[in-house]
């Protein structure tokens, strides 16, 4: 049996070579192994972040204190943003994915900088220690929100500072895993392959990639202002010296806006190889999906102010900001039409990814049209900071970049493992997940609209019955988690071996001489002259000899 | 490379050198000698100059087509975020009653700032 | 940033087309405009830093406006404008130093390395004596005259301007400290052969680094200096 990248001894490592296992698992400068230590620990991440969910979904099941008191209540849902979007969802599909398969699309060998790939992985590691340590020390976890507004940051004796350094260097790791991938990009790509010959996950990931390059450094600078501030009182976010904390909101929203589409930008890129997969056809309007990740990025850059609807900006710029906010949904429309028509009159294989995928367009479009809704200002007077925003938000992030991060990982498991996932546990969990998720959910717009608002501990027992609705799909939601990483688990372990291309798909990366991948990827890097999605009645037009990566249709 | 190319970038890297030394000239003088009320646009279209011969020629941009769309995108998007910031600031909507911009002598008007 | 592979030289690979053609593949290794590209990514983060820092002094400017010419007239035209002309000379010696590494004088280059290693000290010393001299007359972070609510308060204006002054100075003294750092690294690898003429990818992207810093310091002076110097004080 050939050699794969997870036999012991197959990996190249940033400081000589080590001869135990762990060593070459802490040293490794493979992409693909990288990939694999970031799933880890962001889901590791992640359970922890739902059970910090869940605990806030008790307390809230009825009026009054349950199990937990006011301030704990806030560092609670404080650390559920935190880590949630900064140790989970912003390393998200790039971390995992993009590190996995990104190079593996393009023909390269690994990415540009692959010493750089491993110090980005520690860097993150050491942030997410700083970040997480805060529980346990001073006066305990921050209780301002993930958004950290002034004054109150300022003012309040939690470990924000902690948690502003951490977000600080965590914020290099995304920056620096953004300019990794831009240059492997421009540079590694396959003799051939130009900018409309990429597989559209790698365009996803490009676009991704600006925003984590020129974006972060905004937040970067404000977190170090914000800092600066509490150590030694320079007084830029704090009234009392005359500083403007609306400044703070422009400044941090500068970054966290662009960050929602870093986000999705990938998570779009893995529901553009699925689909074409399982409908066995060409993607329908590749230019325009390619070109509208790019617009995405760059509109996005441009609607922050919404965020700030009810801080006092003027008319002019809150009116601007409306229309862009409008305007940036046309893209993404764009891509869900150009989706839909792929599937028409194709071959549909309703198999766990394409499972997956179809629920988050269900689940997108409501949080995606949700969206609009509060970027009419009007409304969105009524609407801010309710359980109409938590929803929508929800629906855009859990039931868009998350599901699709579950359905990547159900296509891609075979090319990470060589085994394939039990099917029907694979869609057991789905259903679950996409029950749950919707009892979970949908009850908050109603809520919000009614006028629940968001990150109070308290409320008025007319909303009562949301709440217990709510926990209840948590419930069934959180089954359906566990269910579906124990199923991930056990078919590492017991899975039927897959072969290089069971999916029978078209792009690079099931194109390797073997499963699981070997270290040096392909065996040749083949010149490409063909699209990314070429089939013809259901089968792929591109055939290859796997020894010289020549094509032989 | 040899010792013409050599030469050649040598006496252009003094050229230089001497551009910017004349605008700093410039910007130490302006204030006391001319368009002494527009000290402010006049001191930073200086430094856009001094910034442009540094970028093209002291870090090698003029030969570059990707580095320098890369580079103009990113100045173009800290363009506009100074020209919205800038200008809503210009036009916050409570800024009779706001505390920061003008300074009272009690403990006077604390308005309610917003927050999200 | 970069990394030169010396002992196994790289070999690039060769893709073949369907009519024979045959196309060097582009590796990571040994990827000079690779390299290049990289770290101009990178200093546009830094770009976007300063620039989010100038937007803040802008903001504080325009609410400000008087206030802030006041306090920039208390500054020394002098000690800052020295600072400006050194730095200046600085970036010339980096300037020349890669000239020189890429004509093959290493001697040389590594001499030019060493002239903007002095001159970068000299500019830390001058802005250290500034700051002395800020501290003494009570112009400091932390120092009453900067907070608020006691007698020897500053207005809100000059309170945001010197703050922003000291944050702002402070992160690029920060940046030619990590300058220094980078061309000490540099001159050792320069001495252990791994950086050559053929093989400099770190020499040119610590250049840039140091036309960076020179960069962010042509705007950082006059507005901190010169805004208010036809005030006189």
């Amino acid at each position: 049996m050939s050699k794969s990248y997870l036999d012991a001894g197959e990996t190249h490592c940033a400081i000589g070579h080590p001869k135990s296992v762990f060593w070459q698992w802490m040293l490794t400068v493979d992409h693909k192994r990288i990939g694999l230590m970031y799933a880890a620990v962001i889901f590791t991440f992640f359970f922890v972040a739902v059970f910090v969910a869940l605990t806030m979904r008790i307390e809230l099941f009825a009026p009054g204190a349950q199990i937990l008191d006011g301030d704990t209540f806030n560092q609670a849902f404080t650390l559920h943003g935190v880590i949630m979007i900064f140790l989970f969802i912003i390393p998200g599909v790039p971390a995992v994915f993009g590190n996995i398969v990104m190079p593996l699309m393009i023909g390269a060998k690994d990415v540009s900088f692959p010493r750089l790939n491993w110090f980005t992985f520690w860097l993150y590691i050491f942030g997410a220690i700083i970040a997480l340590s805060s529980l346990w020390t001073g006066h305990g976890f921050a209780d301002t929100g993930w958004t950290f507004y002034a004054p109150y940051s300022l003012n309040t004796n939690t470990n924000v500072v902690t948690t502003l350094v951490a977000a600080f260097i965590l914020g290099m790791a995304s920056i620096l895993t953004g300019l990794n991938f831009l240059v492997t990009i421009h540079r590694l790509r396959a003799p051939g392959m130009d900018f409309f010959k990429m597989p559209l996950f790698v365009w996803g990931i490009y676009a991704t990639a600006w925003i984590q390059l020129l974006a972060t450094p905004v937040v970067g600078i404000t977190l170090v202002l914000a800092l600066l501030e509490k150590v030694f009182g320079i007084g830029i976010f704090d009234p009392a010296k005359g500083g403007d904390p609306v400044l703070f909101e422009h400044l941090f929203w500068i970054y966290s806006h662009p960050a929602v589409y870093l986000m999705i930008l990938p998570a779009f890129g893995i529901m553009s190889e699925i689909i074409p997969t399982f409908s066995r056809r060409e993607i329908f309007g590749y230019r325009t999906i390619a070109l509208s990740s790019a617009s995405i990025a760059g509109i996005g850059y441009l609607v922050w102010g919404h965020h700030l609807f009810t801080s006092g900006m003027s008319d002019l710029a809150k009116t601007i900001f409306s229309f862009l906010t409008f305007f940036v949904a046309i893209p993404t429309g764009i891509k869900f039409y150009d989706w839909v028509a792929t599937m028409y009159k194709g071959q549909i294989h309703l198999t766990s990814p394409m499972l997956w995928a179809l629920g988050t367009m269900i689940t997108f479009v409501i949080g995606g049209l949700t969206g609009v809704t509060i970027a009419m200002i009007g409304a969105d007077i009524h609407l801010q900071d309710t359980y109409y925003s938590v929803a929508h938000f929800h629906y855009a992030m859990l039931g868009g970049v998350v599901f699709l991060l579950f359905a990547g990982i159900h296509y891609w498991f075979p090319l990470m493992f060589g085994k394939m996932l039990n099917e029907r546990k694979a869609k057991i969990g789905f259903y679950l997940n996409f029950v749950g998720f919707n009892v979970l959910w949908f009850p908050m717009f109603i809520a919000g609209y009614q006028g629940m608002p968001r990150r109070y501990f308290d409320y008025l027992p007319e909303f009562q019955i949301y709440h217990q609705i709510s926990f209840f799909g948590a419930l069934i939601f959180i089954t359906g988690l566990i269910y579906m990483f124990t199923n991930f688990i056990s078919s590492m372990k017991h899975g039927e071996p897959s072969g290089t291309n069971p999916w029978n798909a078209t792009t690079l990366e099931w194109h390797l001489p073997s499963s699981p991948p070997p270290l040096e990827n392909h065996s040749k890097v083949p010149y490409v002259d063909f699209r990314p999605y070429e089939y013809h009645h259901g089968e792929p037009v591109v055939k290859f000899n796997y020894e010289t990566m020549q094509r032989i249709d | 490379m040899d010792i013409n190319t050599y030469k050649a970038q040598k006496a252009k890297y003094y050229k230089v050198l001497v551009g910017l030394l004349l605008l700093t000239t410039l910007t130490f003088v302006q204030p006391h000698l001319f368009l002494e009320n527009a000290t402010f646009a006049i001191q930073l279209m200086i430094g856009a100059v001094k910034a442009w011969l540094i970028v093209m020629y002291y870090m090698h941009l003029k030969g570059e087509t990707l580095i320098g769309w890369t580079v103009a995108f990113a100045i173009a998007l800290v363009v506009i975020f100074f020209a919205t910031v800038i200008t809503d600031v210009n036009h916050f909507q409570f800024k009779d009653s706001s505390y920061i911009t003008e300074q009272h002598a009690s403990a006077g008007e604390h308005v309610q700032h917003h927050e999200e | 940033m970069s990394h030169e592979e010396h002992g196994h030289e790289y070999v690039p690979e060769i893709a073949t087309a369907r009519d024979g053609k045959k196309y060097e593949v582009q590796g990571w290794q040994g990827d000079f405009y690779g390299g290049k590209l990289g770290f101009w990514l990178f200093m546009l983060t830094e770009v976007m830093m300063f620039g989010a820092m100038f937007l803040t002094l802008t903001y504080y400017f325009s609410l400000h406006h008087d206030a802030f010419i006041e306090a920039s007239s208390e500054f020394s035209v002098l000690l800052g404008g020295t600072n400006t002309v050194v730095l200046l000379i600085s970036a010339l010696t980096m300037g020349l130093g890669l000239l020189k590494m890429r004509a093959g004088d290493v001697k040389g280059a590594k001499l030019m390395i060493y002239a903007t290693m002095i001159l970068a000290v000299v500019f830390l010393a001058i802005k250290g004596v500034e700051w002395t001299e800020d501290y003494h007359e009570g112009i400091f972070l932390g120092l009453p005259a900067l907070q608020a609510g006691n007698p020897d308060s500053r207005s809100f204006g000059e309170i945001l301007f010197f703050g922003m002054y000291f944050t702002m100075t402070g992160l690029h003294g920060f940046h030619i400290i990590i300058g220094i750092g980078l061309m000490i690294w540099l001159l050792k690898r320069i001495n252990a052969g791994k950086v050559t003429t053929e093989h400099h990818i770190l020499h040119f992207n610590i250049a840039l680094y140091w036309d960076l810093v020179h960069l962010i310091w042509v705007f950082v002076f006059p507005y901190f200096y010169m805004i208010g110097a036809g005030h006189g004080h």
